[in-house]
């Protein structure tokens, strides 16, 4: 049986939760012991990710160009912003069907780890109800 | 840099010609059952892969036949307004 945490330390917690599934898709899952959605989401959201970046470069991260997409390809990781830097200094310009592609499929996947975080927080808040009980949260 | 390294980098630095014929709209089925993967992920209580894949599938293909009637509709509406 796990003691209860604090007020305090729960906040933290669940800080730490969120802010562990915005650096590494999937992480904030496997810190509350929910393995199979954490590997499940971290490959799906890694995977989509790295399409959109292959059908438009790394051109379609934009973030003086393409504000509103920037928005949603940054809560993939705070990775896409020194890939937003690089892009912003190198001459990696793209236009059409690729820029659209890879732009809604980068941002799809950012909007879905959007989604995971905040279960990942969800699930983490429920840790404390079941505290007394038989949970497997940490 | 190894050829290697040149070759993985310069894959994500040129982008993939993509015309603009009714093909690339199969873009859209891979964008489709991530989303479909990731939302059960997070919804199913348990995780079991046989009941993963079948609600996942289902979603997957609920949304396909959605957006196609969606467009079929669009089309019809269209069709009526221009004659």
């Amino acid at each position: 049986m796990t003691e209860p945490r604090s007020k305090e330390n729960h906040t933290i917690f669940l800080l730490t939760v969120g802010l562990l599934a915005w650096l590494i898709p999937g992480a904030g899952h496997l810190m509350i012991k929910e393995n199979k959605r954490a590997i499940i989401i971290s490959v799906t959201i890694i995977l989509t990710f790295c399409a959109g970046l292959y059908v438009g470069s790394i051109g379609i991260i934009n973030p003086s160009g393409a504000k509103p997409w920037y928005v949603a390809q940054i809560m993939n990781s705070p990775i896409v912003a020194a890939l937003g830097y690089l892009a912003k200094t190198g001459d990696y310009s793209v236009f059409g069907k690729p820029n659209e592609i890879g732009q809604i499929y980068t941002s799809i996947a950012g909007l879905l780890n959007l989604l995971c975080i905040v279960n990942a927080v969800y699930l983490a808040h429920l840790c404390k109800i079941e505290a007394a009980g038989d949970s497997k949260c940490p | 840099m190894s050829i290697t390294d040149a070759l993985v980098m310069a894959t994500f630095t040129i982008p993939e010609k993509i015309g603009t014929d009714p093909q690339s709209m199969l873009w859209l089925l891979p964008l489709v059952a991530a989303i479909a993967v990731v939302y059960k992920a997070t919804k199913l209580p348990e995780i079991k892969a046989a009941n993963f894949l079948k609600e996942a599938v289902i979603l997957s293909g609920s949304i396909v036949v959605f957006m196609f009637v969606t467009a079929l509709i669009l089309y019809a509406i269209a069709r009526l307004v221009i004659e």
